[in-house]
């Protein structure tokens, strides 16, 4: 019996011990993940913050989330027949679809928050950083402080007074606020001046922010905010001082080997070597489905269903998603005869890549096979060597509206040559967030709204005489008496076609209603003046528990 | 060695060619069409059959002419075998040679000539079916010491009679004497008669139901026979947790399924195998995939975001992999369902557990058994896209709602491609999908050995199973191999191993081929005019899927291998008490190596192929201790079992990628010549569980059983402080039966009230949910490549803890009419609170969910477990088992006590329910006043306007349409036997669940893309199924398109009908074989419900459809 007990005893012990020992094994091993805490409070763990809070600019710039969202529901566009969302575009309905990438007010919504709660954590914890000069605190914080400004931007001018935090998310938060617009400009303004205070004024990383920069950006704010005085010397200080200049030719901007020019204020740099870029993969799931500059595919007519046998797809010409193309009205609004940014940003004349015949005429490699003028051709004068897409034959006379969305003169400044295969979605071009043009264009209104026409010629005159075709500068140049705020948004419609800032001019500008009934038959019937904001995302909605307090935007329930 | 090699080669003799099976399998086809009409007219009539015997044919009733002169008796009774199907049999010293007959011509009965042949020599006859025995009259009757010399040749008749264990006659009860097959069956009084060739011939007594019993006759020429019933049952040994209890004195609910049950149907694994025959768990298959699994639930699902699958334990060891296991190796699979079943298994108990025992070797003669099958598997319907007309139609319409088509004058405007319009004119249409879709196959071939000697034993087995998918290409080898060993080191010690190694080869086909052919355009040609494939046919947009066809240019090959060891050492210190230390080892090794072709599906888009290969080990050791006792002292009985147990895992991964090498023949092992994309990760994770475990049994005059359990888990996975938890729960049960008033009835055979109570854990979640990580986000500063770590969008949660469930469970077990009639009835409701849930933060957060301890579940539900004897004759016998369950499953708390739209998660309602605009029809002409109130037109989507506020908004007006879950699901399986036959028909049934048809969904109202064949709107066809085509919307913009995809999916299949023969003994002795079984076998045979073409189970997917299998098979043994 003895012997028994002490075998129990033994065996008592025995599982205690081996207990125990498991008991220490609780602890988690995790090599494979880095955490907050270990990796930002050191200072090249800082980096990696900031680098980061550049990155969700992605999701906006050359992406087509943001072209639907900047460009269209405007004045210069409508759908093409390959548009995913034409009822976004008309203002049908702007909630409850979905884009590749996702339905594209959910898509920015949650990333730029993303981006505000990134800014805001590295802002809030930047003083945690040990070995940091003071310098360099203040360079990051400033960066930081810009990158807040420039998302809270698309978000209060998208949304309007939507959710404002500068707080870091910790734990599971299911509140949000409404903030009024005021406020989040009164952050916008406080960390541009914290950036331009404190940023360098030149950078050895493009894309970096740098003062030029921020007083760029600043110089929108003003002049969206109907801060006129402050808008023309931020605008007037950026053209003077900071070494920018205007490319000789509009068509040079667009050259897949001179985009980092001189005239480039801030972009998006969008990485040659793609898996830099931010398309979604295994080991980054929360990427874009199509990752980097998507520009060149949303613009383009279908050439390569005019007549399969002579054109195909090519590099050259594109993949075209056949998206979007423009408005009557905004062809209208150039001056071909004069102006060369309307064949430095349209495409009207395809050439044939494959040899054959054509309405029993030989057709080679490189000769015509398409045409899309602005214009309409009397039946008698059409070529019979190539297919002719005139006005006549894209839209209504009467109407405006167009009659076929598949062939159309195509907006063509973002195809990219250089991509490796005639399928490949993703572009390396940068994308120009703000470049020396729009400072022109900043100068000018500002000194309109100031009561200050003459100026206003001054600055736009220096925009249309770069514009000037080859010996018609003078055909170009304008007088004091034309300026007006149309002529100036016609103006950034020739200047800036495309490049997502057309929704946010219109807006600001109060004209988003009027140009739409007048230039867009499409969306007309369906514009109402609560679409000045967009709807918030159902999933925000359905996700807060403050109900009450954080509904939709008026109009859209 | 020797058996492994002869098993390999008869593996390589025995394959047919694929056309021979498939005609072979045509006719068995035809066969089972036969059998499955024969079991309806059996059903039809309803009729319990109940005979009783089964004797050869009267002998006063068989008339025949013989005409002999001075024949020997032998000719003569050769005579009468040859007129009649009668045999004679009898020693060669009762017919005496010189013994002469005569007959004349006139016709007689049998008895009339055997009675004048025998009577007058001292012959007596004994019938046995149509076996007459012939004996020696004289000698028999005769008693004494006189014939002590000759008993050996003795033939003697034995009256006897059967009963009970109450001492009530036992009618159909097969007798026969022992290494024969001729024997009697008692007769409706219990009583039989039995001519035996000596006094102490052995004879088996045996009855479905009842013991069988071997007896020798001893010389007595009446014996009386008591036969124990239904001890099988009740008797059975019942694997529980951690042990092994009698199912008599079973408290908690526990199924028990055999091996043979397993093996019964075809299937890819052992789980499948199941389907409908255990009450209270749902397992379904809703891929036709090659390899494809099924998805087990037991009780319902009960959490939202962690695992709601059952634990599994092979052999002691926790084994997820399932899938592996041979089905001809399984002994048992126990299902644990109530929470004190699974309440030993703390932490990972709470969604059941199934237990599954292998075989093993035992003692004496060795035992081979060896079986194969082929069979080929077909489409179980499959819904076609439209065809080149009908898509053209639909066009047609689009146009012609703005106005732009008015004839087929106005076809150029609407097929402005000459080509296309040429291929609508010429109404040229190509099936797509059935250019990818063939016939596949699936064969098994099993071995297995088992025996030993008094100290070690062993069983090994091997097995190969393939399955051919629906696609070229699309396959699934299994290698399996077992040895379980038992060894008797002292008199009280004993070790053992089982092992167990799977190995899998796949090419498993992805690509998306089904979606792709299911929207191209059907008058597109795959082909080029020099008959090459077209990149993009017709020119458009979507990438030629018959290029995936290619084996050189889609590769996506797996090769896994499974390995699991597990050796115990158990030591017997004292009588009754067990020491038995386990320990398992699993490895899993998979490599999974893939090319797509620059023209494959996934990348005719992008730039060039893509190779990419990924590797991931999988450990874990599981290291536990068990301790026995067991002590009975006069009524009490006590038992007492300790556990300490630990478990660690560790799993790692690698891959690596890149695209646009310049030869496809480099596959994927040349990842270095790939110029562009190089992509490489890696990857650990890993976790640790403690723990420790009490069980208590107590039993009061085997009566009153009582058990206690209480188990703590420690887990690395939650947060410090919630890191430990206990589960405790309690079982009562009351044998009823056993009480003294219960002797006197008869209608009950047994009963017994069981009840428990008991919380068991989930421990599905994923390492590291507890800590916020960062994200390594691609970038760079002037295209060098620059680290950005953002935060991860899923934050951790610092207080993370068990989710828990309560389970009350009350079940009767009952056997009526002499257990003719066995079964149990269980009621329970299971409470599920701290619901582990990826709960949606608002995106305003920045972040997007975290893991969070919030929400409550319930399940309720009854199962209904019913096996009836409904025919047992001697011959022929009819059993069936029919399971019933009803599971009514809830969410019954959510944070804040709202309703989470964004997961689609609701108070009251499954976890996985439909919720959107309800579609009451389409606006028609007639209402388009109404319709334009409402924003809408004729021809337009028409949902209810459930609010009533005159608009439809997605706050007021969507609904909770259906859930994905079965109102109740039922099996009913029958098992039949005449003689050889067998036969075995099941059906299945699971009603009430929607599912999303995403054929249904299929409708582009632009025809931009092909479709399903739909009944749309037209000002012509005032339809309500479909809106109206318009080539200026797309599916995406079209209002309430996602209505147009719900459906019934209730369905009921008849699951299997195999018919089977086995070879009777007399066929085999010659070939050495004790057992000699063919079958033909029809999986999802039929399958009723409301969805035309397609097979419901599959959830509405048409990438993956579900399969029939028409297969023939032997088994055979020695």
């Amino acid at each position: 019996m003895k012997k028994l007990i002490k075998r129990w005893a033994l065996l008592l012990i025995a599982m205690a011990i081996a207990f125990s020992a498991c008991n220490k094994k609780l602890d988690e091993y995790n090599p494979s993940n880095l955490t907050a805490s270990t990796v930002y409070t050191k200072a090249v763990g800082f980096e990696t913050l900031v680098n980061a809070a550049y990155t969700y600019t992605r999701f906006w710039y050359g992406k087509e989330e943001g072209y639907q969202i900047s460009e269209m529901g405007t004045d210069i566009w409508t759908s093409g027949t390959g548009d995913v969302y034409p009822s976004f575009t008309q203002y049908n309905n702007l909630q409850g679809s979905s884009l590749p990438g996702g339905d594209p007010l959910s898509l920015e919504w949650n990333n730029f928050y993303a981006a505000i709660n990134l800014c805001n954590t590295g802002i809030a914890t930047i003083g945690d950083v040990t070995d940091y000069t003071a310098a360099q605190k203040t360079t990051r914080e400033a960066e930081l402080r810009y990158l807040r400004a420039f998302y809270y931007w698309h978000i209060v001018e998208t949304w309007g007074d939507v959710h404002f935090t500068t707080t870091p998310t910790a734990g599971a938060i299911t509140e949000a606020n409404r903030t009024p617009v005021s406020a989040f400009y009164d952050q916008i303004f406080t960390d541009l001046k914290f950036a331009v205070a404190n940023l360098p004024a030149t950078t050895s990383d493009y894309g970096r922010a740098t003062i030029p920069v921020a007083k760029a950006f600043l110089a929108r704010m003003y002049l969206t905010r109907g801060m006129n005085a402050e808008a023309f010397a931020m605008a007037d200080d950026v053209i003077k001082n900071y070494g920018y200049v205007l490319q000789p030719k509009y068509v040079d901007l667009w050259n897949m080997g001179n985009l980092k020019n001189k005239e480039v204020i801030w972009a998006v740099d969008y990485s040659t070597n793609l898996t830099n870029n931010d398309l979604t993969t295994t080991t980054y799931p929360y990427g874009h489905s199509r990752g980097s500059n998507n520009g060149h595919l949303m613009y383009l007519m279908v050439y390569d269903q005019v007549n399969t046998s002579l054109l195909i797809r090519d590099i050259n010409n594109g993949r075209p998603f056949n998206r979007y193309m423009p408005t009557l009205a905004y062809l209208n609004m150039f001056d071909q005869a004069n102006d060369s940014r309307f064949n430095g940003s349209f495409q009207s004349v395809w050439t044939a890549n494959k040899a054959g015949t054509f309405n029993s005429n030989t057709i080679k490699v490189g000769d015509t096979i398409c045409y899309t003028p602005v214009a309409t051709i009397p039946v008698a004068s059409q070529s019979k060597k190539y297919v002719t897409y005139d006005l006549a034959k894209v839209y209504d006379p009467v109407t405006a509206i167009p009659i076929q969305r598949k062939f159309y003169i195509s907006l063509s400044k973002f195809k990219d040559s250089t991509r490796a295969s005639v399928a490949e979605a993703q572009s390396a071009r940068d994308v120009f967030v703000i470049r020396l043009a729009e400072m022109y264009l900043i100068a000018a209104e500002a000194k309109l709204n100031l009561g200050d026409p003459t100026t206003a010629a001054t600055y736009i005159n220096v925009i249309r005489t770069r514009a000037a075709k080859p010996g018609r500068t003078a055909q170009m140049q304008i007088t004091p008496a034309q300026v007006t705020l149309d002529f100036i948004l016609d103006e950034r419609a020739r200047e800036l076609g495309g490049e997502q800032l057309r929704w946010f001019d219109l807006k600001r500008t109060g004209k988003l209603g009027s140009r739409i009934q007048a230039l867009n038959p499409d969306a007309a019937p369906y514009f109402k003046p609560y679409h000045l904001v967009r709807p918030i995302p159902q999933s925000q909605i359905d996700a807060v528990t403050n109900k009450d307090v954080f509904k939709q935007n008026p109009g859209y329930n | 060695m020797q058996v492994m090699k002869k098993t390999l080669a008869f593996k390589h003799s025995c394959r047919l060619s694929d056309a021979d099976a498939r005609q072979l399998l045509n006719t068995f086809r035809k066969i089972m069409k036969l059998s499955f009409i024969i079991l309806l007219v059996l059903l039809v009539s309803g009729q319990l059959l109940l005979a009783y015997s089964s004797k050869g044919q009267a002998l006063e009733k068989i008339n025949i002419k013989i005409e002999l002169r001075n024949a020997t008796l032998k000719s003569a009774l050769k005579q009468i075998e040859k007129q009649t199907n009668l045999r004679f049999a009898y020693r060669d010293n009762v017919l005496s040679p010189n013994t002469k007959v005569s007959f004349s011509t006139e016709s007689r009965s049998v008895k009339q000539i055997l009675d004048e042949i025998f009577a007058s020599r001292g012959i007596g006859y004994n019938q046995i079916d149509n076996n007459i025995i012939l004996y020696n009259n004289i000698v028999a009757s005769t008693s004494g010491l006189a014939t002590i010399t000759s008993e050996k040749s003795l033939i003697m008749t034995v009256n006897g009679k059967v009963v009970d264990e109450k001492g009530e006659s036992l009618p159909g009860v097969s007798v026969k004497i022992k290494g024969t097959n001729s024997g009697v069956a008692t007769n409706a009084s219990g009583d039989f008669t039995i001519t035996v060739p000596s006094s102490n011939t052995v004879l088996v007594y045996s009855f479905l139901g009842y013991k069988t019993l071997e007896q020798s006759v001893n010389g007595k020429t009446s014996i009386r026979i008591v036969m124990e019933p239904t001890s099988q049952l009740l008797e059975q040994v019942v694997v529980v947790g951690y042990g092994t209890v009698k199912k008599r004195d079973l408290t908690g609910s526990v199924v028990s399924v055999k091996g043979d049950e397993i093996t019964k149907v075809a299937a890819s694994n052992p789980m499948e195998a199941l389907q409908g025959k255990v009450a209270g768990v749902d397992i379904v298959r809703t891929s036709g995939a090659a390899g494809a699994n099924v998805s087990v639930t037991v009780r319902g699902n009960r959490s939202l975001t962690a695992n709601n699958g059952p634990l599994y334990i092979v052999d002691g060891i926790q084994y997820s992999n399932y899938e592996d296991i041979n089905q001809n190796d399984i002994a048992s699979m126990e299902f644990l369902k109530d929470a004190s079943s699974t309440a030993i298994y703390g932490s990972r108990g709470a969604n059941g557990v199934i237990i599954i025992t292998t075989k093993r070797g035992a003692e004496g003669q060795v035992k081979v058994n060896a079986g194969t099958y082929y069979g080929v598997t077909e489409l179980n319907g499959y819904p076609k896209p439209m065809t080149g007309p009908q898509f053209a139609n639909l066009k047609r319409e689009g146009y012609r709602t703005i106005g732009t088509w008015n004839s087929t004058a106005d076809d150029p405007k609407v097929f402005t491609n000459a080509a296309d319009l040429a291929a609508v004119q010429n109404g040229t249409s190509y099936y797509w999908p059935g250019m990818s879709l063939k016939n596949g196959a699936q064969q098994d071939y099993n071995a297995s050995v088992s025996g030993g000697s008094e100290k070690t034993k062993a069983y090994f087995s091997m097995d190969y199973f393939k399955e051919n998918g629906l696609y070229a290409n699309d396959f699934s080898n299994r290698y399996t191999l077992r040895l379980n060993i038992d060894h008797q080191v002292a008199k009280a010690f004993k070790i053992g191993l089982q092992s167990q190694l799977a190995y899998y080869d796949q090419n498993l086909r992805t690509d998306g081929i089904l979606t792709v052919e299911n929207k191209v355009i059907p008058y597109f040609n795959p082909y080029n005019v020099d008959g090459s494939l077209a990149k993009f046919p017709g020119n458009g947009n979507q990438a030629n899927p018959l290029f995936d066809d290619d084996p050189s240019q889609y590769i996506n090959k797996y090769n896994i291998t499974h390995l699991l060891s597990t050796a115990y050492a158990e030591w017997k210190p004292i009588a009754d008490l067990t020491i038995r230390s386990n320990l398992g080892i699993t490895l899993s090794s998979s490599r999974n190596g893939s090319f797509q072709g620059e023209n494959t599906i996934s990348r005719a888009l992008s730039s060039g192929s893509l190779s990419s290969e990924a590797n991931s080990t999988d450990n874990s050791l599981i290291w536990e201790n068990i301790v026995t006792y067991q002590k009975k002292l006069g009524s009490h009985s006590i038992g007492v079992t300790a556990i300490t147990s630990y478990q660690s895992s560790t799993s790692d991964q690698s891959s690596a990628q890149g695209t646009g090498q310049l030869l496809s023949t480099q596959s994927f092992y040349a990842l270095q010549s790939n110029p562009a994309n190089l992509k490489i990760s890696s990857n650990y994770v890993g976790q640790n569980l403690t723990s420790g475990a009490l069980r208590l049994n107590y039993a009061f005059k085997d009566k009153y059983l009582l058990t206690l359990t209480g188990r703590a888990d420690g887990s690395s996975v939650l947060a410090a402080g919630n890191k430990w938890a206990f589960f405790p729960s309690a079982a009562a049960a009351w044998r009823i039966i056993d009480e003294p008033f219960m002797k006197t009835q008869n209608t009950f055979s047994e009963l017994k009230l069981r009840g428990s109570y008991g919380i068991a854990g989930n421990a599905g979640v994923k390492p590291y949910q507890t800590q916020s990580n960062v994200i390594l986000i691609p970038f760079s500063w002037n295209d060098v490549t620059a680290l950005a770590y953002g935060l991860d969008p899923n934050i951790g949660n610092p207080n993370l803890k068990w989710e828990l469930t309560g389970t009350v469970d009350i079940g009767l077990d009952y056997g009526l009419l002499k257990d003719r009639i066995t079964g149990s009835i269980d009621f329970y409701d299971s409470h599920t609170k701290d619901l582990l849930l990826l709960q949606q933060l608002p995106a305003t957060t920045g972040a997007k969910t975290t893991l969070a301890n919030v929400g409550k579940s319930r399940n309720t539900g009854v199962e209904i477990a019913l096996n009836t004897v409904n025919v047992r004759t001697g011959d022929f016998s009819w059993s069936s088992t029919f399971t019933y369950t009803r599971n009514n499953e809830r969410i019954t708390y959510l944070p804040n006590g709202v309703n989470d739209l964004g997961n689609g998660w609701f108070i009251g309602h499954p976890v996985s329910s439909f919720y959107d605009y309800q579609k009451i029809g389409i606006w028609q002409t007639s209402e388009a006043t109404q319709a334009a109130a409402y924003g809408y037109k004729p021809g337009d989507i028409k949902v209810a306007d459930i609010d009533g506020d005159g608009k439809i908004t997605a706050a007021g007006d969507r609904v909770i349409l259906g859930a994905a879950v079965p109102k109740y699901s039922f099996g009913f399986s029958n098992d039949l036997k005449f003689k050889g036959f067998d036969l075995n028909i099941q059906i299945f049934g699971r009603i009430g669940q929607m599912f999303v048809s995403q054929y249904a969904l299929k409708y582009e109202p632009n025809a931009i893309e092909n479709g399903a064949v739909v009944d749309y709107w037209t000002p012509e066809n005032p339809t309500n199924a479909y809106p109206r085509p318009n080539a200026n919307i797309s599916k995406a913009s079209e209002a309430f398109a996602s209505t147009l995809g719900y459906a019934d999916g209730s369905f009921v299949k008849i699951r299997n009908a195999t018919l089977g023969y086995n070879l009777p003994a007399s066929a085999l002795r010659s070939i050495h074989l004790s057992n000699l079984r063919i079958y033909v076998s029809a999986k999802n045979f039929a399958t009723f419900s409301k969805v035309k073409d397609y097979d419901p189970e599959g959830a509405g997917s048409f990438e993956r459809p579900l399969t029939k299998l028409f297969l023939a098979g032997l088994n055979l043994s020695f």
